[in-house]
């Protein structure tokens, strides 16, 4: 399975902290371009045998997850309150496995837009908020949203929405075939004049590089790929790394140390292994890609006398602005089946709303697409409205589950300084380290977009002939599995963690680059954005150590 | 012919024949023992013991769960046996909940027990009483997790102990067979393609 193993005593060229989604791409560019590369990895490693059609398993008992049990976390909505443990479920959440979230995520890739990057610019600043412009433009993160969608896979039909940014390269596979969900979606939209397209999604819709096309079991989002048709970093990226001779994937190798020295250098990383045995590995660079999460607690836990905040936490954001996305959901029931246990998740999205438009009253945009989500359990526990959860009138709605689908709407979050990642003053996870402390409160504007666009959903769901509509209850978001900005980009090291290339503004030999990584949100969809970062970070970090200067 | 082989030609019959078996099996292989792997998971035999629950208290729970999903014209949970779930999981992967959910289920009987002196326990009453009584006490934290377990027990595996004879994958119309091919339902069946828009950007 692994193309080298490193001894700790080895000085390897780079330790990268985490194998999801961004961390795979950086171990095979690393290693393609010809240094040693040491994937240290929290989770085991499964194939694809392995994967199950468990929904109890995987949805209720974190099977896959990392678990509330052994990786406790504290919740608190604000700094006055006083943080609680979370039981059951975490509020933070990750795939804790090799390959990360892009194992259990929905796959749904959309490019950010051009405007993402510059909304500051063009929308003036928010009061209260961190919103700000990216350092970089679409115009340079272009040939690496190319990458992804060719080097990782990606199934989609280019031009196919009018709102897409320029693109330089078609998909590289068709779309998915629509499901009767997407036809519905479609037909209200359309009636409605709004321009509803195919989903892009990182599942082969035919066999690819290797792999072959989905076989439409319809166990994709919370659920690892038997097929291998998901474009997982378990089934792409990762396995060409370690082809290159060059890269080593060490799985059950939980790092709870960036070391550095006197000259505030980084010298390696420490770990605890499967037993639990401690150990230092030497790396002449790290990079953390070990999630939005996760990465700002490592720089946390981190802490030593001449980094006594945390390491590049000169600006005391590592850990702030942490952002979610904002998700509702409007449910209809048609006269018909659909039966949306079938296939991929989604195949018609809308982006009509995508930009934030002033005339709304509120900040923020989005997107909304068509799916049922997740699977029959799922769907019983939280689709019903509250006046039929049990009794005769739930059972008729159980009834109707073959005829049900949901409009499912994602936005932006804005960046609060206030919503963060640290570390938990009591609270302890099952090797004895700092559990994470989640400290989040939606911002107004937030909750407003995503009540607009689940508006939009009732008009288009009523709009294809849905015999019943109902929306889904929006609240305070008590967690996500969208891990964004807690070490920010940007130019300023005062108001960011890493520069425009993931290096961190306080420890050259040192980069970040995850979902942490984001300064604003984007709209709801991170996991493409974050490994074309991913590329192009990879790229210019080769550059630097070619050259020296790392 | 071993077990394997076994394995997937029933996986495969269970498939049903529009997709090819011949083409799935040169294609797949992998993804045909995978899939088949999960879909033996979903049979076995229910386990009619209870290896956690008292024999009142698990008519209690079996009403409980007969009023949130109810039988009638169709199974409803009590047919689906989720009580067995209950007891079977809280002796099993939930066992580090068992202990205050029996709490729960004991405050539940002795509530209604005061509010019902004539009565007895829950599962004695009368549907009309079980309702109304039910009403009453929906928002505690004992019917969410009662709720909670019902739904899990109605559609999980069946190796969990519900879900007997998939009764609980009939009333949603899910059908196990992990492998699918297009059109799925009735609305993509005469589907005639996506439309380009008129003014779109060219790539």
């Amino acid at each position: 399975m692994s193309g080298r193993t490193f001894k700790p005593s080895d000085t390897v060229d780079f330790v990268v902290v985490g194998s999801g989604a961004a961390g795979g791409v950086m171990a095979r560019e690393l290693s393609r371009a010809g240094f040693d590369v040491l994937v240290l990895e929290q989770g085991p490693r499964f194939t694809a045998a392995d994967f199950k059609h468990d929904e109890l398993d995987y949805w209720f008992n974190n099977a896959l997850l990392n678990s509330p049990e052994s990786n406790p976390q504290t919740f608190r909505k604000t700094a006055q309150d006083k943080a609680e443990r979370v039981h059951d479920f975490p509020s933070l959440w990750y795939a804790r496995m090799v390959g990360g979230s892009s194992n259990h995520f929905t796959a749904n890739y959309w490019r950010f837009h051009e405007v993402d990057f510059k909304e500051r610019s063009l929308l003036g600043a928010i009061p209260g908020t961190s919103f700000a412009d990216w350092p970089i433009d679409y115009a340079e993160m272009e040939p690496y949203y190319t990458k992804v969608e060719w080097d990782v896979g990606v199934s989609g039909l280019a031009g196919a929405s009018p709102f897409d940014p320029p693109r330089s390269r078609p998909y590289p596979m068709p779309p998915l075939p629509v499901k009767s969900s997407g036809v519905l979606l479609e037909r209200g939209a359309r009636r409605l004049g709004l321009h509803p397209f195919p989903a892009p999604m990182a599942i082969a819709s035919q066999p690819y590089r290797g792999r072959p096309g989905c076989a439409h079991c319809g166990f994709c989002i919370g659920f690892g790929c038997e097929m291998t048709a998901k474009s997982s970093t378990l089934f792409t990226t990762l396995p060409e790394a370690e082809a290159t001779g060059r890269c080593e994937v060490r799985s059950e190798s939980y790092v709870f140390r960036v070391d550095t020295n006197d000259r505030g250098r980084v010298t390696g990383v420490t770990y605890f292994d499967k037993e639990r045995r401690e150990h230092f590995q030497k790396a002449r660079a790290v990079v953390l890609s070990a999630n939005g999460a996760e990465t700002a607690r490592l720089l946390l836990m981190s802490a030593n006398a001449k980094f006594p905040d945390g390491l590049a936490n000169s600006s005391g954001l590592v850990g702030c602005n942490l952002m979610f996305n904002t998700y509702a959901e409007t449910n209809a029931i048609f006269e018909h089946e659909l039966n949306e246990y079938k296939s991929v998740q989604v195949t018609r999205v809308v982006h009509d709303f995508y930009d934030s438009d002033p005339k709304r009253g509120f900040y923020g945009g989005g997107g909304f697409d068509a799916r049922i989500g997740p699977n029959p359990i799922a769907w019983s526990l939280f689709a019903p409205p509250p006046e039929r959860a049990w009794g005769a009138e739930f059972k008729s709605l159980l009834e109707a589950m073959p005829r049900a689908m949901k409009v499912a709407v994602h936005g932006t979050s804005l960046a609060l300084e206030t919503n963060r990642v640290d570390l938990d003053p009591a609270l302890k996870d099952a090797w004895g380290l700092p559990a994470m402390r989640v400290t989040y409160k939606d911002h107004p504007d937030d909750l407003a977009m995503g009540r607009f666009l689940q508006d939009r959903g009732v008009e288009v769901m009523q709009a294809a002939g849905a015999q019943q509509v109902w929306k889904g209850p929006l609240e305070e978001s008590p967690g996500s599995p969208h891990l964004l900005g807690t070490c920010r980009m940007g130019n300023d090291p005062k108001t960011s963690v890493v520069d425009r290339f993931h290096r961190t503004h306080d420890i050259p030999n040192l980069f970040l680059c995850d979902g942490s990584s984001f300064v604003t949100s984007g709209r709801g969809q991170p996991t493409m954005t974050i490994q074309a970062l991913a590329f192009r970070a990879a790229d210019h970090i080769a550059r630097f150590a070619r050259s020296g200067e790392v | 012919m071993g077990a394997e082989d076994t394995s997937r030609r029933r996986f495969l019959q269970a498939s049903g024949s529009t997709l090819g078996v011949a083409w799935v099996a040169l294609h797949w292989p992998q993804v045909v023992e995978a899939a088949a792997h999960a879909h033996e998971a979903a049979t076995g035999s229910v386990d009619h013991t209870f290896k956690l629950l008292t024999a009142s208290q698990a008519r209690d729970v079996e009403a409980i769960a007969s009023q949130i999903v109810p039988g009638g014209a169709t199974p409803g949970a009590r047919e689906a046996g989720v009580v067995y779930f209950v007891d079977h999981v809280h002796a099993g992967v939930y066992e580090r909940n068992a202990a205050a959910f029996l709490a729960g289920l004991t405050a539940f009987h002795e509530d209604f027990a005061r509010r019902h002196p004539g009565v007895g326990r829950f599962a004695d009453a009368d549907a009309s009483t079980q309702i109304a009584y039910l009403k009453a006490v929906e928002g505690t934290p004992f019917f969410g997790q009662m709720r909670f377990l019902t739904v899990l027990g109605l559609l999980s595996l069946p190796s969990y102990g519900g879900n007997g004879n998939k009764v609980g994958w009939k009333i949603v119309g899910f059908v196990d067979r992990h492998l699918w091919e297009p059109p799925f339902g009735h609305y993509d069946a005469d589907y005639p393609g996506f439309e380009p828009y008129a003014k779109q950007r060219q790539s």
